[in-house]
């Protein structure tokens, strides 16, 4: 990529979620680190894709607090797969038990952050696929 | 409150003991601050309170102010009600959880039952399952709990009348038109009903996608309480959620003095309504948490007593002691439990209900030590019942009211947060009011400032979080965390498309037709309609989400009018 392209993140949480404390503290800390970020409220997947192409973002990073990561997921990689969004990422965050990590990454998640976790691990990983996309 | 011999003597004590803290510290300064940035010494003495009027701003539990109590004998006559949140699934579900928690000893007011219902996403917004937003979310983290039927469901066997129950979404008019409804079915007369709506309309801090655009929420908010006021006396109109405040970055002073401007917008509305204070302030309730700073949140509890209290009388002129009294629902701290060690949340959720204890609370909910993990298992939401049990039955603090007052310290802490909290209330009316204060942002903003510095101080190590940033393990997580039956979604969906093919279709419209009209007819400032349509519409047979959709073709709803989702 060019050099001077600061990387892009949507950050995108659904119509019914709330407690976003985590989200938007993480949020402030991308743009205090010089990355441009756009956050949507989606109401399903959908509404996600049509985001990440208009504003053509290296990562999207979807927070959960209640659940419905198991299904929406799978609905929006499919969905980046049928748009040829393969150099975008997917980062999940919030509330989301161990058991599930596993299942989110085989599903093509690059990353799951839960409560506590290493935010520059995050940034790294953020600020690394931006830099490798072209 | 001190003679002139005393307070000379306490004179020579402080210069004594400030000179032996220099013999033996020689410089080092021992101050420090409150959680919400308060200046505090190591140490009080009664040259902190010599200005403090006893009668005046301590006084007497059940005697106003009310700062040390609402009751002049509290625990002793009358334990806080166990205000344990629970609700998933379907409404079969939620029943299992509720008479295992009943079971487990969970109780209401002198014995009676108290359930204290959560519904699932979708129901908080008025959103039915079979709709395309709620996959994903069907019976989640609440219960999916939609027309009268699943009220039956979930309640058949239950006396009404012997029951507090509280009915904790958003969209506060739909759930409750059908609750009514079913009460009504049942022949259970509407003033006999107790218990608690939530009515946040446009102050659920924490949902900040599905709010309805402030002032058109305010009217919805209005036109329940008029209802309530003339049909259900004893029923708890509103609960201003406080806690959300506090979760999403208020610290004591900020989640008080914002709690009483959410709490005086809608009184404004009420008298502009034209009802009578002394009619609707009983009904309004405070969910408020109890966090880290055990003092403070203590302090932070008795100077809210007392400043709500005056406020009340002094600027709506009650005279109720029911409308003067902060109704308090302690919702202890979820921020600062961690998913780390899990256990660990076990002890810090007993010291924060040992805070409410002493804060003289009227209804108590912990969170389950799983919280970080997901809703409570059966085991966890047991143990937080416990905690509540434990410190009534063993603890031996219920013997006194207000244990801490006349404490230097907490008497002067408490005087300073009252202080502190007007002094927010003027910044709020200075910006133009509530309203003004909201559409804007600042409350929003002024959390996410004081959330994004917790989390640089923890990341940092300033703040020490015992588990996550110090006296770390490496674990492997072993809480298995709570699911829902897999078939949930499949058996709402399939129960909203059975409800809706059987019901007479030209009724419901027609009752839907009468609801909109009522809501422009509340949009005209009429208040008190919209809630009997919404029963009239439930009783045809409109579903939840109907009725939330008749009224959002007068009142506007969604993302665009929260102050939060600007970023």
């Amino acid at each position: 990529m060019a050099s001077n392209r600061r990387a892009r993140v949507l950050m995108a949480k659904h119509i019914l979620e709330g407690h976003d404390r985590g989200g938007k503290t993480v949020i402030r800390m991308l743009r205090d680190a010089g990355v441009e970020v756009i956050y949507i409220i989606y109401r399903v997947p959908e509404d996600i894709v049509t985001a990440a192409k208009q504003e053509d973002v290296d990562v999207i990073g979807l927070s959960f607090f209640s659940g419905g990561y198991l299904e929406n997921v799978p609905r929006l990689i499919k969905l980046m797969e049928e748009n040829n969004m393969k150099d975008v990422i997917v980062i999940v965050g919030g509330l989301i038990p161990d058991v599930d990590q596993p299942e989110l990454l085989k599903m093509g998640v690059k990353g799951v952050f839960g409560p506590g976790c290493d935010l520059t691990r995050f940034m790294d990983l953020v600020k690394s696929h931006a830099e490798s996309r072209v | 409150m001190f003679d002139e011999k005393t307070l000379e003597e306490t004179r020579k004590l402080a210069e004594e003991w400030q000179e032996t803290c220099r013999r033996r510290y020689q410089d080092k300064d021992f101050n420090s601050t409150t959680s919400s940035g308060i200046p505090i010494k190591p140490i009080y003495s009664p040259l902190d309170i010599e200005h403090i009027n006893y009668a005046q701003d301590i006084g007497m539990p059940g005697i106003y102010p009310y700062m040390r109590d609402n009751y002049a004998i509290h625990y002793q006559f009358q334990p806080w009600i166990n205000q344990q949140t629970h609700g998933y699934g379907l409404p079969e579900h939620t029943r299992e959880r509720m008479d295992l928690l009943a079971k487990a000893g969970m109780k209401g007011y002198f014995g009676g039952r108290a359930y204290n219902l959560v519904w699932d996403l979708p129901s908080y917004a008025g959103i039915d399952p079979d709709e395309p937003e709620a996959v994903g979310y069907h019976g989640k983290d609440g219960v999916s709990c939609v027309t009268d039927e699943d009220f039956e469901r979930m309640l058949h066997d239950l006396d009404l009348t012997k029951m507090n129950i509280v009915l904790i979404n958003a969209d506060t008019i739909p759930i409750f038109a059908h609750f009514i409804a079913y009460a009504d079915q049942k022949g259970v007369p509407r003033n006999k009903l107790r218990g608690n709506t939530m009515n946040w309309q446009f102050s659920a801090w924490w949902l900040p996608s599905m709010l309805w655009e402030p002032e058109g929420g305010l009217k919805l908010a209005t036109d329940l309480i008029r209802f309530t006021c003339r049909e259900m006396p004893d029923w708890n109109h509103t609960n201003f959620e406080c806690h959300a405040i506090s979760e999403m970055g208020a610290n004591a002073v900020q989640q008080m003095a914002f709690g009483i401007a959410t709490a005086m917008a809608v009184a404004g509305s009420c008298v502009k309504a034209g009802i009578d204070p002394d009619a609707f302030m009983p009904g309004m309730g405070f969910q408020i948490a109890n966090c880290n700073d055990l003092f403070e949140y203590i302090c932070m509890f008795r100077a809210w007593r007392r400043l709500w209290a005056r406020i009340v009388h002094e600027k709506y002129g009650c005279k109720k002691a029911s409308s003067m009294h902060l109704r308090v629902h302690s919702h202890t701290s979820c921020y600062e439990l961690t998913k780390q060690q899990p256990l660990v949340n076990l002890i810090r959720t007993t010291l924060h209900a040992l805070g409410a204890v002493f804060s003289g609370t009227t209804a108590m909910e912990l969170p389950g030590y799983d919280e970080p993990i997901g809703i409570p298992t059966e085991e966890a939401a047991i143990l937080s019942l416990r905690i509540q049990q434990v410190l009534l039955e063993e603890a031996g603090i219920t013997k006194v009211t207000d244990p801490l007052a006349g404490s230097y310290y907490v008497e002067s802490l408490t005087n300073t947060i009252e202080e502190e909290g007007k002094k927010i209330l003027q910044q709020i009316e200075d910006m133009g009011g509530f309203m003004k204060a909201l559409k804007s942002g600042w409350f929003v903003s002024q959390c996410r400032e004081n959330a994004l510095k917790w989390r640089r101080e923890v990341d940092s190590g300033k703040k020490v979080v015992v588990g996550w940033n110090k006296y770390t393990v490496e674990e492997e997580e072993k809480i298995r965390p709570f699911r829902v039956d897999p078939e949930v979604a499949r058996i709402a969906i399939e129960r909203i498309k059975g409800y809706k093919a059987k019901r007479d279709q030209v009724k419901t419209d027609a009752a839907l037709k009468n609801l909109v009209a009522a809501a422009e007819r509340l949009d005209k400032g009429e208040y008190g309609v919209v809630m009997p349509a919404a029963i009239e519409a439930a009783k045809a047979k409109a579903t939840c989400g109907e009725i939330s959709k008749a009224l959002k073709k007068v009142f506007q709803w969604g993302p665009q009018f929260s102050s939060q989702t600007d970023y």
